[in-house]
């Protein structure tokens, strides 16, 4: 009786439908059901969330006749993925998500978090205006009193305490243009107390990885995944994390039958998926890695040909693998040896063999030593730069590889260059500005508590304040921290404040700030935790959807993101903000020089051809903005495995999808970027490489740069080292660069022009002589099994600060206190009571903590994501049945979760499962405003606040940093459960 | 006869339904992991999970669900098919069966035997006070409508739908839900006031024994009764009995898995369905036994008042019990007879 | 024409709730609805294994056969499509689902449940294609438009297949025969009565 008839209507299509409506101002997408009676009730579920939809419908009003549907290509915010997202825009409205058919790397398809970011951006959710804090009261304030109000107060703080004393907290949710801008800006105003999120998720892969073979980076990329026959996933839940990598890793699994092997302290969704499980202890890395290397040394299984050409000092390891044999490995770690046997055997033999890891790895006090090891095992069983092989980081932001590239780093200015005079002088060339006055700009540090002073030069050559510690940096005595004062005013950008471990104590640090400047689409946990009564702005940022730009992926492909719809409500993007607020500070026009501003607001593309004039380090200068235009363009031109376009394509040919870097030299020579690293089966004007002779050419007598090994159709068929004018002289090289290029090279070396090198040759031609000559600008090095510039150069096993084992922290402790980046590092001090203290005795279960794949990172943007806060709206805990029976507690009960310090407790549900073993509990990092039990709903600006709350288990993590990059250690710590 | 018929076919499918939710909170398939065992030399993607292997185990698939409503974690219930082949192939049947064979029977006793007979006289007798009867009336009137907006559930598409096509009776049948939904609150108030008003009347006793031994004075004799008669006193109970276990499901169906989860509700459907079919019969014959087929009944409950011949003729000992009262003077609970 | 079904590759599915999300974003669907969901079994456990749940658009749906006021209509594809105009809201099909498919919005006092919400295969209800009535009640139609469900298309994975039986079983066969194992068309005895063999 009531068929349905589907020849009416054939023409219109369903958004214009939509439109109708919309224009007719009966109803919008938003009005769904609501004949039916649906929508209250819902209504009053989520709390209000008319707004939006009425800025909808007000947009499509304007002019409704016959409207077009606008098709505008973005990628998601949400992880390193990269996937691109597909709006359909109407009127400058975002009324539909389509699935994004011709990206090689989604393929059409979202996690959870994709499918739903149409409501990140048309959601009211958001911070409408800005905000100023005003006794304890949000008031509203126009852009012009805040940027006034904000460039006062900076300048007065700058005055006072000097530049060191502000800190400047980006993001990795920027593009690749504003982190660049946000890190040249730090410059302008001179520190170098200027990061951002790699600091809690991959710092330590960054410095380890590129410690080990040159670049801290993904070696190969996500679908190159599907060519490997075993893979181990350590320290990583790419099914919840990444799950878009999911279906590359599933397919390999699958069309390979490949091995999937999972190493996790936590039975996660991706090891259900896994051939091999196996549960180790939190903070056991090192050892589990040498008890594979055990039974690979044990049986000869290495690739010794692989070690002999490429690796340097493998011996070293050797030994200290030695020292676990799989008993030794199983006291420490659980892991059986038999288990871990196979697994190596696999892993040795069942090539090409891959090993993924995140931040189940990376979040250590041994986090740089872990990824070290982990390397290892790929370097000693040949498993990298080849397809297949590699070491697969995922990383965890859209952008969060540009971000930590062009230089959101307190070690580095953008692209790796470093603090060295060298370097400051290479941008100082790119940006064209003095040097000395770059120098100028920074504090002189009397000497303090019997350290010696710092010039000016010094301060500028010397690592700044992470951002795990910001905190520390204001709270300790002034005579604890190395520079002119502590800190004293912080700007955040895109940055939850719930990030950090030791939340009591960064509290207290809000609470002695000057100021505390929040420049964000949320609100965010800074607002939430009701420290602060004045002297607080909250600047509404649009999100990433909004503005034009280029991200980089974790396989270090470059995607254009093109703005979806205007920023909303006043939100305003990162360039133009940045822009105001050089301006007021009164260094915009120098800083934007060579950049083209537009009614406030720089041009995105300006800022890339500015990174490409500077980014010849890492291979960021090919990526010229029409370049990754016409690859977002011609997505579908790119295989699926290879990433690379067919050679005949006019616009893409030959290219690898989004110009992985390095791409060498200059646009125009179209280097088709680098889908795998190191990779000697290439030529390197196709994508081959070699690993890259960063660390000299010999030490001891032993040669660092490569024997018998070198890329396709290289000139040289031996090691070499990196280029410089020297070294094109004695090769007779120089003959090649253009006379053009000469003068470039001229003016830069001046009356020292053998020290120009491929690094710092504004002109590109030693990087086009070199790809004609088919070699890798960089040098063609060994990879370091032994990294002496390191604490431990060979990775050693260190139990946590909080172990749960004290009988093994005096076979294994952690190292000895230190000071690093401007503050002592006390670890071995805590470690110390903490044992003395028998702390393991009142907190005897392991807390460790992870993603969902609702939310990302601090959570603020997916909480306040109706269609994602649905699916967790409660904060968790995760604890095994045995525990849970021990302490009288019922599967979704209200518990109390104590940790070892500050007596910092929360209070979330039990959630019981096996999932984690006896002892060991789970809580994910994406909740905050909850505080110690209290809901802290009020103190967000009014209509600001997400939907879900929950307390943040960074409230009971504890201390422990890494030596190397200060990265936080939340992995492996203690707590007890009680019920509330 | 028929109503045991029924009882059993209900119960047999209630039986089945049951059988669901009893299996609930055992175990999976596999055997529980033991707590802090590591589960390593397992295979963990070995094919022990399908369908056909999680339905020997139990008749439902069940697993965890992130969202709040841990009703989503069910994956599979086929349960839903026992369900639909008694609501769809007996439910109508019995319900025709039932209300139909009852009208049928009492036509053909009308018949055969007509009207009974009371004999008539000048006077007449208070039977029921005003509260009484609003009660009575209120009931009788939710119950009528209450009966019909719930015979549209059963039979309203197979009968009605085709007559005036599916826009009508969707607004119709809309109305239909909410007239039940609303007025089964006052329903089920009248319930609870019969309770407490006529309960002592209705206490079973020895006169009953002999009331329907005599056969309630239908098949010839005289039947002593009290204020209620056994067979009154059946419909009395019948309507408690009924009526509280209409409410009881009615409340569960009325809000949803707040008592029972899916099989429950399932359950609590088919009760409500099946009693609604008896208790509309049951309340034809008290219709019947009001009206048309005992001269003089109507008044009782219509105006309060009955020919107190009538009452000696039916109600002989409460006739006695009321005048004896009212020559003592002292009575509380019934008005004095107009005498 | 053709008939269609989901299958969900429950070797595939990680349960990253793209199908629940991508429905909510393609008929914003309100909170509390929900017309797809993922349910884990054996959660925490070897043998661990995610399904994506929707309507399956059952041959001889037990929805319709219950339904007091034949609101449901089967359209030519064999989408099991409902008519909210004529839905009172009862709730027996919801009883009757082996798949828990319809949702009710609560609004307010007893016996206000709203009327009965399910998937519709993105392929709107019945009323004129792309009609705004159309999109206000049921949501998009994809179909209509050549476009398969969102959900599926969208599925991280590829594991939540959508689109002719014939086809996706073919596809499913493919895969599992290729890498070895799989556990089956969840769902699809109980609602096809027929299950795919390999």
């Amino acid at each position: 009786m009531l068929i349905k008839r589907k020849n009416g209507q054939a023409g219109a299509t369903r958004l214009q439908a939509a439109a109708a409506g919309l224009a007719a101002g009966a109803v919008d997408r938003r009005s769904f059901l609501r004949r039916s009676g649906l929508t209250a009730g819902a209504l009053a579920a989520a709390g209000s969330i008319q707004l939006g939809a009425v800025r909808k419908a007000q947009a499509a009003g304007s002019s409704a006749v016959s409207p077009e549907v606008v098709v505008k290509k973005n990628i998601c915010t949400h992880c390193s993925v990269g996937c691109t997202v597909t709006a359909e825009v109407l009127n400058g409205v975002w009324v539909g998500q389509e699935p994004s058919w011709n990206s090689p790397i989604n393929r059409g398809t979202h996690c959870a978090k994709g499918a739903a970011i149409r409501e990140l951006v048309t959601s009211d959710r958001r911070l409408k205006y800005p905000l100023k804090l005003v006794g304890g009261e949000w008031k509203r304030i126009s852009w012009e009193d805040a940027i006034n109000e904000i460039g006062d107060k900076l300048t007065a703080v700058r005055e006072k305490n000097g530049a060191d004393s502000v800190y400047w907290l980006g993001s990795a949710k920027f593009t690749n243009e504003a982190a660049y801008l946000f890190r040249k800006f730090g410059a302008f105003w001179g520190t170098n107390s200027v990061d951002h999120q790699a600091r809690i998720c991959h710092s330590t892969t960054v410095a380890g990885v590129a410690n080990t073979w040159g670049y801290g980076a993904q070696t190969n990329s996500y679908n190159d995944i599907r060519n490997a026959k075993t893979m181990i996933i350590m320290g990583g839940n790419p099914a919840e994390a990444h799950p878009i990598s999911m279906q590359h890793i599933l397919a390999g699994k699958e069309l390979n039958r490949a091995n999937m092997i999972v190493i996790d302290p936590r039975f996660t969704r991706t090891a259900a998926h896994a051939t091999d499980y196996v549960r180790i202890r939190p903070g056991t890395d090192i050892p589990v890695m040498w008890g594979l290397l055990w039974h690979i040394f044990e049986n000869g299984w290495e690739d010794k040909e692989f070690i002999r050409q490429r690796v340097y000092a493998m011996e070293d390891v050797r030994k200290e693998v030695a020292k676990w044999p799989p008993d030794e490995v199983e006291r420490v770690s659980g892991a059986p040896g038999a288990q871990l046997r196979r697994i190596a055997e696999m892993f040795a033999k069942e090539k090409p063999a891959t090993l993924i890891w995140c931040m189940g790895a990376t979040q250590h006090t041994v986090g740089t030593a872990n990824v070290r090891a982990f390397c290892m095992l790929c370097l000693a069983t040949g498993n990298v730069g080849k397809p297949g092989t590699g070491a697969n980081i995922f990383r965890g932001h859209t952008n969060v590889q540009g971000a930590t590239d062009l230089g959101l780093d307190v070690t580095t200015l953008p692209l790796y260059y470093g603090l060295v005079e060298g370097a400051w002088r290479h941008w100082a060339r790119v940006w064209e500005v003095e040097y000395e006055w770059l120098q100028s700009r920074f504090d002189e540090v009397p000497a303090i508590a019997g350290r010696k002073a710092r010039t000016r030069k010094e301060n500028m050559e010397t690592p700044g304040i992470t951002s795990t510690r910001w905190f520390d940096g204001v709270d300790l005595p002034p005579d604890q921290i190395d520079q002119r004062s502590p800190l004293r005013a912080m700007v955040v950008f895109g940055h939850g404040g719930n990030t950090v471990t030791r939340i009591p104590e960064a509290i207290e640090g809000m609470r002695n700030l000057e100021l505390l400047v929040v420049a964000d689409p949320h609100p965010t946990t800074f607002a939430a935790l009701n420290a602060r009564q004045d002297n607080t702005y909250l600047l509404p940022i649009c999100t990433s959807l909004e503005m034009n730009g280029s991200r980089t992926a974790s396989n270090r492909s470059l995607q254009w993101g093109e703005q979806v719809v205007k920023p909303a409500f006043e939100s305003k993007n990162d360039y133009e903000t940045l822009y105001l607020l050089a301006k007021k500070l009164g260094f915009a026009e120098s800083m934007f020089k060579n950049i083209k501003v537009e009614n406030n607001v720089p041009s995105a593309e300006d800022v890339l051809r500015e990174i490409n004039r500077g980014g010849w380090s890492t291979g960021y200068c090919g990526q010229s903005p029409e370049r990754l235009k016409a690859h977002m363009k011609n997505q579908s031109k790119f295989d699926l495995v290879t990433l690379r376009a067919p050679k005949d394509d006019p616009e893409v040919g030959g290219d690898y999808y989004g110009l992985p870097w390095p791409c060498w030299g200059k646009p125009e020579i179209r280097h088709p970027g680098t889908a795998i690293l190191y990779n000697t089966n290439l030529n390197v004007r196709e994508g081959g490489g070699t690993f890259r002779a960063r660390f000299g050419t010999e030490r001891k007598g032993v040669t660092l740069l490569a024997e018998d090994s070198y890329s396709k159709g290289s000139d040289l068929t031996d090691g070499y080292p990196e280029f410089t004018m020297a070294v094109f002289k004695k090769l007779g090289w120089d003959k090649d660069l253009t006379p053009e290029e000469m003068a470039v090279i001229q003016k830069i070396g001046g009356d020292k022009i053998d020290a120009v090198s491929w690094a710092n040759d504004l002109s590109g031609g030693i990087q086009r002589v070199c790809l004609d000559h088919g070699v890798s600008p960089y040098g063609n090095g060994k990879a370091r099994a032994n990294a002496w510039n390191l604490p431990d150069p060979v990775p050693v096993h260190r139990e946590p600060i909080y172990s749960p084992r004290p009988d093994l922290v005096a076979k294994y402790p952690t190292r000895p206190d230190e000071r690093q980046f401007r503050m002592p590092n006390i670890g071995f001090t805590v470690q110390k009571e903490v044992v003395e203290r028998n702390v393991v005795r009142d907190f005897p279960l392991i807390l460790t903590s992870g993603r969902l794949v609702e939310y990302e990172g601090g959570g603020e943007e997916t909480r306040s994501n109706q269609w994602l806060a649905e699916l967790q709206q409660d904060m968790f805990v995760e604890i095994n049945p045995a525990d849970a029976s021990a302490r009288g507690i019922r599967d979704g009960q209200f518990v109390w979760v104590d940790g070892p310090e500050a007596k910092a407790k929360v209070k979330v549900k039990a959630m019981i499962t096996e999932r984690v073993g006896k002892g060991t509990v789970f809580m994910p990092f994406h909740f905050s405003g909850w505080y110690e039990g209290e809901d802290m709903r009020r103190f967000y600006p009014k209509g600001a606040d997400p939907v879900v709350l929950g307390e943040s288990v960074n409230t009971i993590t504890t201390y422990g940093y890494d030596p190397v990059t200060a990265m936080q250690e939340p992995k492996a710590t203690l707590c007890q459960i009680r019920t509330a | 006869m028929r109503s045991g018929l029924k009882l059993l076919s209900t119960l047999l499918v209630a039986v089945t339904l049951v059988a669901g939710p009893v299996a609930v909170g055992v175990a999976l398939a596999q055997e529980p992991m033991q707590a802090g065992q590591n589960p390593t030399g397992q295979d963990p993607t070995a094919d022990a999970v399908n369908e056909e292997l999680l339905f020997k185990h139990e008749s439902t698939i069940r697993g965890v669900v992130s969202i709040p409503d841990k009703r989503a974690g069910n994956l599979i219930q086929p349960q839903g098919r026992e369900y639909r082949a008694f609501h769809e192939r007996w439910l109508p049947w019995i319900a025709a069966v039932v209300i139909l064979g009852m009208i049928v029977v009492l036509a053909a006793f009308l018949l055969i035997k007509g009207r009974m007979k009371s004999p008539r006289s000048a006077e007449k007798i208070k039977r029921y006070n005003v509260l009484e009867r609003f009660t009575h009336w209120m009931t009788a009137a939710c119950f009528i409508v209450l009966a019909l907006s719930g015979l549209n559930y059963i039979f309203g598409k197979r009968l009605l739908m085709p007559l005036i096509g599916p826009d009508a009776f969707g607004t119709a049948s809309q109305l239909a839900k909410y007239s039940h939904v609303y007025l089964a609150w006052p329903f089920m108030l009248g319930i609870l006031l019969m309770l407490a008003l006529w309960v002592k009347d209705n206490i079973p006793n020895r006169v009953d024994w002999a009331w329907l031994k005599a056969g309630g004075g239908v098949l010839g004799g005289h039947a002593h009764a009290g204020r209620f008669n056994a067979g009154q006193k059946v419909i009395f109970w019948m309507v408690i009995g009924f009526g509280l276990a209409m409410g009881f499901t009615g409340i569960a169906l009325l809000f949803p898995f707040t008592l029972a989860g899916i099989h429950g509700m399932q359950l609590m459907q088919v009760v409500h369905a099946s009693i609604g079919a008896l208790f509309i019969a049951g309340i034809i014959l008290h219709i019947y036994t009001g009206t048309v087929g005992i001269e003089g009944s109507f008044a009782a409950m219509g105006k309060g008042e009955v020919d107190l011949a009538w009452a000696r003729a039916h109600h002989d000992l409460w006739v006695e019990e009321q005048q004896a009262k009212a020559a003592g003077g002292a009575h509380l609970g019934h008005p004095q007879p107009a005498e | 024409m053709a008939r269609m079904k989901f299958l969900c590759d429950a070797d595939r599915c990680i349960e990253c709730n793209a199908c629940v999300t991508a429905c909510k974003n393609e008929h914003e669907v309100p909170w509390g609805i929900n017309r797809r969901r993922v349910v884990t079994l054996n959660d925490g456990r070897p043998g661990e294994r995610s399904v994506s749940m929707a309507c399956m658009h059952c041959t001889d749906a037990p929805c319709a056969a219950v339904c007091p006021v034949n609101c449901f209509y089967t359209t030519a594809d064999a989408v099991v499509l409902h008519s909210k105009d004529i839905c009172i809201g009862c709730g027996y099909c919801f009883y009757a689902c082996p798949f828990g498919a319809p949702q009710y919005p609560r609004i307010g006092n007893f016996g206000s449940r709203g009327k009965m919400d399910k998937c519709t295969y993105c392929t709107g209800g019945p009323e004129p294609d792309f009609s705004v009535a159309e999109y206000e009640k049921y949501g998009s139609n994809r179909l209509a438009e050549g476009k398969l469900p969102l959900c599926a298309e969208m599925c991280s994975t590829k594991s939540l297949l959508a689109g002719d039986g014939e086809m996706i079983a073919a596809i499913y066969k493919q895969r599992v025969i290729k890498r070895g194992y799989g556990s089956g068309a969840w769902g699809w005895k109980t609602a096809y009565r027929e299950t795919v063999t390999i």
